[in-house]
């Protein structure tokens, strides 16, 4: 009993104590953050005005590329009298919920990273600064890929910057082709079809991997739909979006041959039967431990090196195979620049992060630069720029969607080509209804 | 004694048997992690996994010590957990005696209802919501702003814990109290804490827990290092393409260690509280 | 008319629940109040065009949506075997963390890892393990002659959803573990051992004496866990993101889905409000049943 009530005791005392300590470090949490004005206000009285700018980035702080972009921003901020940089690190998987939560508060940082399916999202909440006229007025603006800046171009607006590239190309283990007798990489889909049998019985591996879930799943079928010279959505004379699938019977089938060729891949055992429902870290993880040939991919795909430089030491480059028409998906990473009271600032930052200093020393072989292609897997990655197909400037939350589930209906369903292709047209333009920007609605 | 000398040895066993197997399920992740953090890095995803090591490194938990910002985060966890746990006890604790003593006022059920019902919203559609309120009382990036979040959290269950314990001591220990002229409050700290000291464990630990592990307002709340708690932290190591496993793996078992060694030395609580406890005294 | 001291009494329980109360109408009310207030608005971030007061439209719009149903089935799936998984081990576990036996305190120590490891990396190293060609459970299951070949558990339309129950229950059941292992000290010895010596057996005593005293600490337990897994998404969002094809997609992620992927916060609210009707009609349905049965 004595020992039990000293130690309910100690134990009472200790809450309180710890009760008096959380309020203690509150008042300074509070006494700092009263005294962050105050010291602005001091800087005041210099000449120049300090403007601190929040800057949120996905970078990766373990990594070269991570320490190099901190050391870069670093070296702005200290050539910079007039413009302090917050660089906050915050990883993609939270990035957008945090990014929502804070535009939604008026509370969005100057600069953020982003992904490229947030950029008719984030445009449609009306957070993004227009940009047009910094843009217009540097020097520098024919350096970018045209393409890729008319890719974040909305109404003759420019919404966002490019950050980096994400072209994808077709990698390939040259050993496991040449266990096959295979001497080049298919250049259309029936050759791939027509290689399939020869790889799996000389090698026991599959030619191809795919992802038929998550987010890259509709960022390879986009690909392959632009491949056979089939958009998602096009824009209308009215301004707005619609697909076009069902009024056109000549798309409809081609839309249909797109999931036919998934179809295809399966059953002539192209790819491994799991691939129908691998995200892009199976696809990644299983080409990289050498599980089958071949896969359409990044330039991401080389910092595996490290990992497994057994499984990569045979791997090559060359274009995606097609139907109709060469075509690749090109992922811009966007730099976003929400709308602020000292828009001059922000634009000198976003400029330099622009610029071929920082590019080449952070993006050397995925920079959104003409004039920074590094030797190596950059250059080969960079030529295939042009071809690149982005996806259309609206609302992708549901679309993307509808698209991984299109996918699953074909090969998990076993669902007809046709009949998928109808219902994703239609699922298309349901998504665009809700959210306003489905043509003549 | 309770049951034969032939019996007690077949539960025993059976006991044995049963403590094996639950730590089998329990331990193969964690030790898998464990295993991860001390691999080189060339031997951490293969085709052939296993948990033999061949040339063991500690290099993944230098690079989480001395490369990364894992103590501050742990430290800020550690302040932000503690603090949450403390404060949702003393609350709860209160909170769970006018719930198991005095229901038969409108009041005291009416509220139990609400806290019931505050429990069912999801998580998602409370992020723009509490980002707002935050914001509004200039919290966002405060230590305050994840403990009050998380102290919200946690104290319907903690009080309907500390209720149902308080249930099962009967009254008549506080009436002859009350007849001694200890005052209610302290009835509560002289009489009936020390007895479900076990209980009290219990449910500071999940206090602490679920502070330590929250990982979506960590997040959302906190915008600098300074500020970041330690699950927010780790995943730091998840890449946009590629995740450096043997580092996140290593901070995850630095995390978790202090915790299960933490909790050991308090288990004996969880003994100790009844046997001794105060029907004798 | 209360008493003077009913009316003192009175005072001192509502001072009690004063703390609790300023958090929860701080930060509970609030969004639970817009929650509900929403669900009759239409409020898309992304199509100001309508906006106002909608009826039930938002209702009927979840309603129609094509998987609705299987989420609604999922999610009661999840959280039933979900909850009965986890008590099934947390009692089992508890009875035998309270034998005397060596080894006690390591076995508590070990028993209470799946809790502190975060979520996002225990799903994260759970989904390599069970991963088919580069994880150690499905090489050992093939070793062992158990599989013929790796099975994808996470990726097949039949088992997503039930491995992450598996998961679900490794993480959460040393909860009721040391809840019920608090409770347990509760149990009276020297009543053990006078039924003994009346002479009940072991099975006897448990289920007459232990059980019916780890009674309100278990309704406790396993009402507030139908709650909270009922609206947990982490481990499923984590391991399958609710896929392949809705198989193991629960309410919560639907709402996460519009939430923040379709930015309608009205639907979301509405589906919401309805996971708040289902369960509160569950606990009435549950309150009159059990009432009935001690009249009767």
């Amino acid at each position: 009993m004595k020992v039990n009530k000293t130690l309910t005791a100690v134990l009472a005392l200790l809450m309180l104590a710890t009760l008096l300590a959380a309020c203690g470090s509150n008042k300074e949490n509070a006494s700092n953050a009263s005294g962050a004005p105050s010291e602005s206000a001091a800087g005041s009285k210099a000449p120049v005005k300090e403007v601190t700018l929040k800057f949120w980035s996905s970078l990766d702080p373990s990594s070269d590329q991570g320490k190099m972009i901190q050391q870069k921003v670093k070296e702005f901020d200290n050539s910079h009298d007039n413009i302090k940089i917050d660089l906050q690190v915050i990883t993609y998987d939270v990035l957008h919920d945090k990014l929502v939560a804070a535009i939604n508060a008026g509370d969005a940082p100057d600069l953020s990273w982003g992904l490229s399916e947030w950029f008719g999202e984030f445009n449609k909440l009306d957070a993004l600064a227009d940009l047009t006229s910094y843009v217009d007025g540097w020097a520098e603006k024919d350096k970018i890929y045209s393409n890729v800046l008319e890719a974040l171009t909305v109404d003759g607006k420019v919404k966002a910057l490019p950050n980096y590239l994400g072209i994808r190309a077709l990698l390939y283990h040259e050993n496991i082709l040449k266990d096959a007798g295979i001497s080049a990489a298919p250049k259309t889909w029936d050759e791939l079809l027509g290689i399939a049998q020869t790889v799996k019985e000389k090698t026991g591996k599959e030619a191809f991997g795919i992802a038929g879930a998550g987010v890259r799943s509709p960022q390879e079928l986009i690909m392959y739909l632009a491949q056979n010279d089939v958009v998602l959505a096009e824009k209308q004379s009215d301004g707005k979006y619609k697909n076009t699938w069902q009024d056109n019977p000549d798309q409809l089938s081609k839309a249909a041959e797109v999931f036919q060729f998934y179809q295809d891949l399966l059953d002539k055992k192209a790819i491994k039967t799991d691939a129908r429902t691998w995200g892009w870290e199976e696809e990644d993880q299983n080409f990289v431990l050498g599980q089958y040939a071949m896969v359409v991919n990044g330039t991401w795909i080389e910092g595996r090196s490290s990992e497994n430089p057994e499984g990569m030491k045979d791997v090559k480059i060359a274009a995606p195979m097609y139907k109709k028409t060469p075509a690749t998906f090109m992922e811009i990473a966007p730099l976003f620049v929400y709308k602020s009271s000292h828009p001059a600032e922000t634009w000198e930052f976003a400029s330099f992060l622009l610029g071929a200093d920082y590019q080449n020393a952070v993006n050397p072989s995925n920079a959104p630069r003409s004039d920074v292609v590094n030797e190596g897997w950059g250059k080969e990655f960079m030529e295939l720029a042009s071809q690149g197909v982005v996806f259309p400037a609206v609302s992708l939350g549901g679309i993307t969607k509808v698209m991984e589930d299109s996918l699953a209906r074909v090969m998990l369903k076993k669902e007809k080509p046709e009949d998928v292709a109808k219902w994703l047209s239609q699922a298309i333009n349901d998504s665009l209804s809700k959210t306003g920007e489905l043509s003549g609605s | 004694m309770l049951m034969s000398r032939r019996k007690q040895r077949f539960f025993k066993l059976l006991t044995y048997a049963v403590l094996l197997g639950f730590s089998v399920y329990c331990l193969l992740p964690f030790l898998w992690m464990f295993v991860t953090s001390i691999k080189p890095t060339d031997q951490i995803r293969t085709l052939n996994p296993s948990f033999w090591v061949d040339k063991p490194t500690w290099k993944h938990f230098d690079n989480v010590l001395n490369g990364s910002a894992f103590l501050t985060f742990f430290k800020n966890s550690l302040f932000v957990a503690l603090a949450t746990t403390v404060a949702s006890l003393i609350i709860s604790i209160f909170a769970g005696y006018a719930l198991s003593r005095y229901v038969r006022f409108k009041g005291v059920k009416l509220f139990s209802v609400a806290m019931l019902l505050s429990q069912m919203i999801p998580g998602v559609l409370l992020l723009i919501p509490l980002y707002l309120v935050m914001k509004n009382l200039s919290l966002i990036n405060t230590y305050a702003s994840l403990i009050l979040a998380y102290t919200t959290f946690t104290v319907p269950l903690c009080t309907f814990m500390m209720k149902s314990f308080f249930d099962t001591i009967a009254y008549e220990m506080e009436e002859s109290a009350e007849i001694d002229g200890c005052s209610r409050i302290g009835i509560i700290f002289r009489i009936l804490l020390p007895v479900s000291l076990p209980s009290l464990v219990a449910t500071s630990l999940f206090a602490f827990l679920n502070a330590w592990n929250e990982f979506m307002f960590g997040f959302v709340f906190i915008n600098d290092e300074a500020h970041r708690t330690l699950t927010p932290g780790i995943s730091l190591f998840k890449g946009l393409y590629q995740t450096d496993w043997g580092s996140m793996m290593a901070a995850s078992v630095l995390s978790v260690l202090p915790i299960v060694i933490i909790f050991v030395f308090l288990q004996r609580f969880l003994i100790e509280g009844m046997t001794a406890g105060s029907v004798k005294g | 008319m209360l008493t003077l001291r009913e009316k003192k009494i009175r005072r001192l329980a509502i001072g009690f629940i004063v703390p609790a109360l300023l958090f929860f109408l701080l930060l509970n009310a609030f969004p639970l109040v817009q929650v509900l207030w929403d669900s009759f608005q239409f409020k898309n971030l992304l199509n100001n065009a309508l906006s106002g007061f909608s009826g039930l439209s938002n209702y009927a719009e979840v309603v129609k949506n094509e998987y609705f149903g299987t989420a609604l089935k999922n999610t009661v799936v999840w959280t039933v075997l979900s909850v009965a998984g986890e008590y099934a081990l947390g009692i089992v576990s508890a009875i035998a963390l309270n034998q005397q036996i060596k080894g006690r305190t390591f076995f508590r120590g070990i028993i209470i890892i799946p809790w502190v490891v975060p979520i996002v990396i225990a799903g994260m190293t759970w989904t390599w393990m069970l991963t088919p060609d580069y994880g150690i459970l499905n090489l050992w299951m093939v070793k062992l002659g158990i599989l013929d070949e790796p099975y994808y558990w996470l990726g097949e339309l039949n088992t997503a959803l039930l491995t992450v129950v598996f998961v679900n229950i490794w993480r959460s059941f040393p909860f009721f573990t040391i809840s019920l292992l608090a409770a347990l000290q509760s149990v009276s010895k020297d009543i053990l051992e006078a039924a003994a010596i009346d002479g009940a057996g072991v099975r006897r005593r448990f289920w007459h004496i232990v059980l019916p005293q780890l009674k309100t600490v278990s309704l406790t337990m396993i009402f507030i866990h139908i709650i909270w897994t009922a609206i947990n998404f982490d481990f499923i969002w984590v391991m399958t993101e609710g896929g392949p094809l809705h198989s193991s997609e629960t309410l919560p992620i639907m709402i996460y889905r519009y939430a923040m992927q379709e930015y309608n916060f009205g639907n979301a609210s509405a589906l919401a409000s309805m996971m708040l009707g289902f369960m509160i009609s569950g606990f009435i349905l549950y309150y009159y049943f059990s009432v009935r049965k001690n009249r009767g």
